[in-house]
């Protein structure tokens, strides 16, 4: 019903030609090695199960984007610290860069990281966390197969009663 | 040589001009043109075309390069606007950056302006109440301002005429404080909203919780057809400007409707200087505007002008509009111009839990929401501050998932959200006292980027507000009380005059030209062409959003004008 409403208006052809992926990052805010290391953090908060992780679906461009372009000079150096921060403690923990740590590692380093008594640790580790849900949770992929967000409701029903569906995730071993 | 002079004179004469092209110079153009009058609109921003200028409506969240948040490049550059609820990475084609605008806030004043076709009608939160007489009767009754020159009689006709052809949903309450519409089907009320509604009816004889009245398209009558326009799809992104045109603005029904006449001619980029007033024919001719690209003064003639600038810029162009006659801006003999500038009070607000009905969950977005009506000093005077606030309110079902934790148990949570309890909330819209202090005017020396004299805001808040803003609180949390919500908690974000986006006044309407600018045809009382009906005309400000009645006054000016026209009394 509503899209039989929406099909009676021929829309410019920019209204369905912009896709996430022809948004160009703005400026080269991290190396290629940052970004790198920034994708396997996203990966180990949101990791691949029988559903697509952080990584798969481009969180780690979308927090470049933001810190890049939305926040101010203190809340970048945080964010750039807390980087190299992550790699440093890897040596010291594993022996080895974060990127390379098995699975276990890399959570353990990141909870430590989530309890740390160093404000600096705590903050990026928060920052990053936070943005990484919700990079998830507003990505296309999410979205659309697993949250099943309506673009077009059509309606407002005031009352009803609660429903009992979930998400099933079951983590791959 | 004189000859083309009088060819190029008769090229830019009209009929009428409308200034401004929002809420009220729409509908002002649809009525002219529709009594067959060759109508200029002047409108000083671009051309927004509906739906093919609406670049964001069909913009999913997550093809927003940064998911509607402001970057720190723009939130820098507009300190001002930043502050606008409505403006985000999808909306911020349609607001005025605080750098293309000047003006000076003698006292702090938030501006918030669209220009561009259809003004801010594009991005208005839609609320469309009527007002009553227990509005305009209120500066004779409690002794403020002048008199208004019309009564709710006057413009109930016009009410009607105007919701018929916006589409405005809403439910018959039967209340004399908010005079009933002509209503599409009312919104759907969740249970938490319902049972607040019942508590407070319960327990106040005279304090009503009732569905607000919108100006969205609920069920498409014939009249919204023939516009073009579909039913309202609750996609609740309205401020992109909405393909279905299932909400009311001038891009998506007055404009399109003039234009239909062939009578319109839609001038874009017309930024108004000043209107042309002629000495010896003691009326005004026409208007001068300098064009936005080309920086060249060019004038236009017409037998009747219409200013619907906006409240303060209607107030800027008057005041700019200097003759010998009026050397102290057009039609203002009696001083008052720019003066008795009032607003609303939407400081306080007012937030709770619910822990019942938590069997029940709503479906789906609204554009709208309940509205508690005023209910302060309305039959009597009873607190020690005049007037009285009408408050927003509603309820929603909180959905939170638990985000402890790291990978995969944090994956599973997070898609697996729990419903938590209802959230309920309040805000006030407090009627503001007009004061002389209250004014605007042009300053001496700083000029706009079109060498027009910049604006010189200077409007604050005084103790009644202070008062208001605490009896709002007291008796909120009463109420919230009263319907068992908990974890109460009150606001008071002492925002500057400005965000309510609600400023009118400055070229009011009274029954005196010795106190005021109009008279009951919203006419200027010295220059009887010349007729002003968006928010500068109006005389207070109730606890209502103004808008619709901006459009009633309008049909209805233009109905007195086009008539006066023809019996040469204009």
């Amino acid at each position: 019903m509503a899209m039989a409403a929406g099909a009676l208006i021929s829309l410019p052809a920019w209204a369905n030609s912009w896709t996430s992926e022809t948004v160009q990052l703005t400026s080269k805010f991290l190396s290629s090695s940052q970004d790198d290391l920034l994708a396997q953090i996203v990966e180990t908060i949101i990791p691949v199960t029988d559903t697509p992780g952080a990584k798969a679906l481009n969180v780690h461009q979308f927090i470049q984007k933001i810190v890049a372009d939305c926040y101010d000079k203190p809340a970048q150096e945080t964010f750039l610290n807390g980087l190299t921060a992550i790699d440093e403690q890897a040596q010291k923990t594993f022996g080895k860069p974060f990127r390379e740590g098995d699975a276990t590692q890399r959570t353990a380093l990141l909870t430590q990281f989530s309890q740390s008594t160093l404000p600096a640790q705590k903050d990026f580790y928060s920052m990053v966390k936070g943005m990484t849900i919700r990079g998830y949770l507003n990505s296309e992929y999410v979205m659309t197969n697993l949250t099943h967000y309506q673009f077009i409701p059509g309606h407002y029903y005031g009352c009803v009663p609660v429903p009992t569906k979930a998400i099933s995730q079951t983590p791959t071993k | 040589m004189a000859n083309l002079n009088i060819d190029a004179k008769a090229q830019n004469t009209y009929d009428a001009i409308v200034i401004g092209s929002g809420i009220s110079g729409g509908w002002a153009a649809k009525e002219l043109t529709g009594k067959g009058l060759r109508t200029l609109v002047l409108e000083r921003g671009r051309d927004v075309r509906h739906v093919t200028d609406y670049p964001t409506t069909m913009t999913q969240p997550w093809e927003f390069e940064h998911r509607g948040q402001l970057t720190k490049e723009v939130k820098d550059a507009n300190p001002i606007i930043s502050k606008c609820y409505a403006f985000y990475e999808g909306t911020q084609q349609f607001f005025v950056k605080d750098a293309e605008h000047p003006y000076i806030q003698e006292k702090p004043f938030d501006w918030i302006r669209g220009y561009q076709v259809g003004g801010k009608s594009l991005m208005w939160a839609r609320q469309t109440q009527r007002w009553s007489d227990f509005d305009f009767e209120g500066p004779a009754r409690d002794g403020f301002a002048v008199d208004w020159p019309i009564r709710y009689a006057d413009l109930a006709p016009w009410y009607s005429y105007v919701e018929r052809f916006a589409g405005i949903t809403g439910n018959k309450d039967g209340l004399a404080t908010l005079p009933d519409g002509e209503f599409l089907p009312p919104h759907e009320w969740n249970c938490v909203e319902k049972h607040f509604q019942q508590k407070v009816a319960g327990r106040y004889k005279d304090r009503h919780v009732i569905m607000g009245r919108a100006a969205h398209i609920t069920k498409p009558q014939p009249i919204h057809l023939q516009q073009g326009r579909a039913q309202c799809q609750h996609r609740t992104i309205c401020e992109r400007g909405c393909p279905f045109g299932g909400y009311f603005s001038s891009n998506s029904s007055t404009i399109p409707w003039a234009a239909r006449t062939g009578k319109m001619t839609l001038r874009p980029d017309s930024v108004v200087h000043s209107i042309i007033y002629d000495e010896q024919k003691g009326r005004a001719t026409g208007v001068r505007i300098i064009d936005a690209n080309t920086k060249q003064m060019q004038e236009f003639y017409a037998h009747i002008i219409f200013l619907n600038a906006a409240a303060l810029n209607s107030n800027l162009v008057l005041l700019n509009s200097t003759s010998h006659r009026f050397p102290n801006g057009l039609g203002n003999d009696s001083g008052v111009l720019g003066k008795y500038v009032a607003f609303h009070n939407y400081r306080a607000g007012i937030s709770a839990q619910y822990d019942g009905n938590l069997d029940s969950t709503t479906d789906g977005r609204r554009p709208n929401g309940p509205y508690i009506p005023r209910f302060r000093n309305v039959y009597k005077q009873e607190t020690d501050f005049l007037r009285g606030y009408a408050a927003g309110f509603s309820a929603n079902r909180v959905s939170r998932s638990n985000q402890d934790g790291i990978g995969a148990d944090l994956k599973q949570s997070l898609l697996n959200p729990e419903l938590g309890g209802w959230s309920v909330g309040s805000h006030m819209m407090g009627e503001t006292i007009p004061k002389e202090t209250n004014y605007v005017a042009l300053d001496a020396n700083q000029k706009d980027p079109f060498g027009i004299p910049q604006l010189k805001i200077s409007i604050a808040y005084d103790d009644n507000d202070d008062k208001m803003v605490k009896d709002y609180q007291e008796q909120m949390t009463e109420m919230f009380t009263a319907a068992g919500f908990t974890n109460i908690r009150v606001r008071d974000d002492r925002r500057n005059p400005g965000l309510d986006i609600h400023e009118m006044g400055g070229v009011r309407m009274g029954k005196d030209p010795k106190t005021s600018m109009l008279n009951k045809w919203n006419q200027l009382h010295a220059v009887k062409n010349v007729f002003v009906t968006d928010g500068s005309s109006m005389t207070s400000t109730s606890t209502q959003n103004p808008s619709l009645t901006y459009m009633a006054m309008s049909a209805r000016s233009v109905d007195y004008a086009v008539k006066a026209m023809k019996k040469g009394l204009v």
